[in-house]
């Protein structure tokens, strides 16, 4: 059925069976992605897919339901089980269904993919190519891909608001193994942009390869606390997987420390925390969030102080604030919770080498793994598994891996000595893209030998 | 669910430029899920999965399509847009169909979509002040439901037409203590693949939310975890997730066939002590992780991946199987129809040995005892995996002493199976979501309690 039908029968059919304010809220993706392997075409995915997501408030409360098939019994299954949700839901919802902001941030579109499948596979496989020539010990390169994707999302509710947005994003990742005698590393690069002909294949290769050789011979450090720093990536990643303490949802649950600390210095003057949801080329750019309302750029950290927490129109509500624009759907299967858009810290004015030099001995760390099981978002305790570099007198000289490194989220935002200017982005979530630069920080617990 | 002539011509115009095996994989789920936060219901969500996955293979390439549109028009043109990717020619195509029906070994007694959603909301509110009532250091409760039926067909170019229907159940508690600006989270999380009659036979709910609270207080209360290299006593359930992590991954297919895993090219020699049996088992009876067939429509079946510390076996899907030269294992999985399959776990764990826990404890001098582990991840290239343990204690003069928390397990695979050097009698499993390639899957991992006589234990406070 048609998009614009459906929704029409939606709201009437809703209406009738006593739901009084209604929202859709529709996800359309096409995806393309290929991955080659020793030069030949390994995998190629195309598809065309989608669904709607439907709330109603019955009786002062909210219920969801959505669907990936848009029929007529589609529109009595979401109308049925919205109710039957909204019936056992105890929790008073403050928020009503959004009529719509004044204005609407404008976004500059990105230009599109636009290129052919062929180009795409032909970048793959020089991509895969590079990596394996770059140097005889790169064993074997066992992710090498290409993808892009085009999303389209409207809403539109019964208060009258029927807003759309679409955008394109394109990534493209490799992943090599080296090996000398016994042993074995690996390293991978990512890049992210919403248009194709800012790939670049080479320098990609180039930085995975360079990276897993300058593991090899990596040891284990004796157990202690170091001066640590993490690099750009490790950093966003860390960012990433504590994002949840800026959201007033976690706070207003009792899942945040920073839970009625707005207006206090939760970090060093050094640091700053932007959410730009207008940033361009920004993989998490959207003008409107995931209840219509108009986003906007903010500083949640400024120079250390945190000037707000993030919020949708419920958290908003409960607190007499204004919503931030921070109301996230991960997929038309979700229900509204907070979450950033292009969520990252301000750079400093020092190069990684200058970090080093400042540090003068201590760690680089320029990977964590375990980030969703050795991190405990409520404490703020982490302890991940970890690899880097070994630093002596101001100078990198050798690879270190088997550690793990341990500390508290909200202590290191204290404890972070210098802030790099390399910030980078990660791959982009469904809740947001983080992005860091390196930061050096006093001190964090090490375990190894 | 869809019409054998349909199948018949999507298969066909799947083959139209020259691939030489073809599959569609209809999909069709009913979810429901339902958060209750400190007691109150804070939302219920109902939906409806419904796709179709068409795959065509021409050699080792692979091709993947899908679609929401399951009319006739959108799957033939979702076949032919996936199809326009192999440019060869089309040979003869003589396609017989042969449906056959797929016994099922996981009966389901009260399907999901049949109970009334406040019937479950009352579990929930029951496991809420359970676990509130556990100790006054409990400050939140969070309690989750969530069920699912998935109907599935698989149809393929060699003939091949099966169904199954997946029902799975999963009640989760988590509760968070408190104590001077700490917090520490215990949980608890039973699923398996059953109706409502899950809260007959297997769940007590009340006592799963007392545990989650039990944990979360233990740990509220516990000092710093050392770090070090020491010997550390896996208990047992969840703590197959060490094998999991450790040594299932590299035994899939996925990373196997093109030489990426540590175990490649390793069958028949020794990688783990003698202590160690391991079995990867997709047809346990309504088990979180079986299925009456794969998402290629294998029939599960039990795997000895080893025997005695020698590798016995992979875990093969149908294209690493072109690759290795081996026949499917029934192993194939994926998230849903947006996922091609591939080779992956379904219940992994590790065989009955003979020593009982409390002898494993009394022999370990100094060491850690990891009772509850929390999730982990490898890299299948090096081995190199980590864990959480998320409920520890010292053990000292081979007894349990104080709780410590915050301790996380790192090593690498390939060693650390060398280095079981004791395995306990009572094999039990737990049940968690696993995330690969071909997404995110519902996996039981298991083992008895055992022991690894040396690993590096990653704690904030230094080793004693």
């Amino acid at each position: 059925m048609e998009f614009d039908v459906f929704v029409h029968k939606l709201f009437q059919e809703g209406l009738a069976a006593g739901l009084t304010d209604m929202e859709v809220y529709q996800q359309t993706n096409g995806e393309f992605e290929v991955k080659v392997f020793e030069q030949e075409l390994d995998s190629y995915t195309v598809s065309q897919s989608g669904g709607l997501s439907f709330r109603g408030k019955y009786a002062g409360k909210f219920g969801y339901a959505y669907t990936e098939k848009l029929d007529e019994a589609a529109i009595q299954f979401l109308v049925e089980n919205a109710v039957a949700n909204a019936k056992v839901v105890d929790s008073d919802d403050v928020a009503e269904i959004f009529a719509g902001s004044s204005t609407y941030p404008s976004l500059k579109p990105s230009g599109g993919i636009r290129a052919a499948a062929s180009d795409k596979i032909a970048f793959a496989k020089e991509l895969e190519a590079t990596a394996k020539s770059l140097d005889k010990r790169v064993r074997t390169v066992d992710y090498c891909l290409y993808g892009d994707q085009s999303t389209e999302v409207r809403l539109v509710n019964t208060k009258g608001l029927d807003l759309s947005h679409s955008d394109d994003i394109a990534f493209a990742y490799v992943s090599v193994v080296v090996s000398e005698g016994e042993e074995t590393k690996t390293a991978s690069r990512f890049q992210v942009s919403p248009r194709f002909d800012q790939f670049d294949g080479i320098r990609l290769a180039k930085a995975a390869v360079a990276e897993a050789i300058s593991l090899l011979g990596a040891k284990s450090v004796p157990s202690r606390t170091y001066p640590v720093i993490l690099r750009h990536d490790a950093a966003a990643d860390l960012l990433q997987t504590f994002s949840s303490v800026f959201s007033a949802e976690a706070a207003q649950k009792g899942l945040s420390l920073l839970a009625e600390r707005v207006g206090e210095a939760i970090a060093g003057s050094n640091v700053t925390i932007v959410d730009d949801p207008l940033l361009a080329q920004g993989p998490s750019s959207v003008p409107f969030d995931a209840e219509g309302v108009a986003t906007r750029t903010k500083r949640v950290v400024e120079a250390g102080v945190l000037t707000t927490l993030l919020h949708n129109l419920k958290t908003a509500a409960k607190e007499g604030v204004e919503s931030t624009g921070n109301g996230v759907k991960g997929s038309y299967k979700g229900v509204v919770k907070v979450a950033p858009s292009n969520f990252y810290v301000q750079p400093g004015t020092l190069d990684l080498e200058q970090l080093v030099q400042q540090m003068h001995s201590g760690l680089v760390i320029i990977d964590l793994q375990g980030l969703h099981s050795g991190a405990n978002a409520v404490s703020g305790d982490f302890s991940l598994a970890a690899k880097g570099y070994l630093v002596e007198a101001g100078k990198i000289v050798s690879p270190v891996e088997q550690i793990t490194l341990a500390g508290n989220f909200y202590q290191m935002l204290k404890q972070i000595v210098a802030v790099g200017s390399d910030l980078k982005f990660g791959l982009p979530s469904a809740a947001g893209t983080y992005g860091a630069p390196s930061v050096l920080v006093e001190g964090l617990a090490v375990s190894g030998d | 669910m869809l019409k054998l002539d349909l199948i018949k011509d999507v298969l066909a115009a799947a083959l139209s430029t020259g691939g030489d095996f073809a599959e569609l994989f209809v999909e069709d789920t009913l979810r429901t899920s339902l958060t209750m936060v400190n007691g109150q219901v804070e939302e219920g969500i109902s939906g409806r999965d419904h796709g179709v996955g068409i795959r065509i293979f021409r050699g080792l390439t692979s091709v993947y399509g899908y679609t929401n549109d399951s009319s006739r028009g959108g799957l033939l043109a979702a076949a032919r847009q996936a199809a326009a990717a192999i440019a060869g020619v089309s040979g003869r195509l003589d396609l017989q169909l042969n449906q056959v029906p797929t016994g099922n070994s996981h009966p389901i007694r009260i399907m999901p979509h049949t109970v009334e959603t406040h019937k479950k909301v009352d579990l929930m509110r029951r496991a809420h002040k359970a676990a509130s009532a556990y100790d006054d250091l409990v400050t939140q409760v969070r309690v989750g439901f969530a069920d699912e039926e998935q109907n599935v067909l698989v149809a393929n170019s060699e003939g091949l037409v099966a169904e199954d229907q997946r029902v799975r159940t999963r009640f989760s508690v988590q509760a968070v203590a408190s104590k001077n600006g700490e917090k520490q989270t215990g949980v608890s999380s039973p699923g398996r693949h059953m109706g409502f009659e899950l809260f007959d036979s297997v769940v007590d709910v009340e006592a799963q939310a007392r545990e989650a609270a039990r944990s979360a207080v233990t740990m509220v209360n516990a000092d710093l975890c050392p770090s070090g290299k020491m010997p550390v006593v896996i208990a047992n359930e969840f703590g197959g997730v060490i094998f999991h992590e450790a040594c299932g991954h590299g035994l899939e297919a996925t990373s196997v066939a093109k030489g990426h895993s540590v175990f490649s090219d390793k069958l028949g020699q020794k990688i783990a002590s003698d202590v160690v049996t391991a079995i990867d088992d997709g047809t346990i009876g309504n088990a979180w992780g079986s299925a009456n067939i794969d998402d290629e429509g294998t029939p599960t079946r039990r795997n000895v991946l080893i025997e005695k510390g020698i590798l016995k076996g992979y875990m093969v899907d149908k294209l690493n199987g072109r690759r290795m030269n081996m026949d499917r294992t029934g192993s194939a999985r994926r998230q849903s129809y947006k996922f091609a399959p591939t080779s992956r776990m379904t219940n992994t764990y590790i065989a009955n040995g003979t020593s009982t826990p409390e002898k494993i404890i009394a022999s370990t001098e100094y060491g850690l005892y990891a009772r509850y582990m929390g999730g982990g991840s490898v890299n299948p290239a090096t081995g190199d995996f980590n864990f959480a343990v998320r409920e520890g204690y010292l053990i000292k003069d081979g007894r349990i002493d104080k709780p410590v928390r915050g301790g996380t397990l790192i090593g690498r695979g390939s060693e650390v199976l060398l280095k079981i050097d004791m395995v306990g009698n009572d094999l039990d499993f737990g049940q968690g979501m696993c995330g690969s390639v071909s997404g995110s899957i519902p996996a039981d991992v298991g083992q008895p309690c055992i022991r690894v006589s040396s690993i590096t234990v990653g704690g904030r406070k230094e080793a004693e």
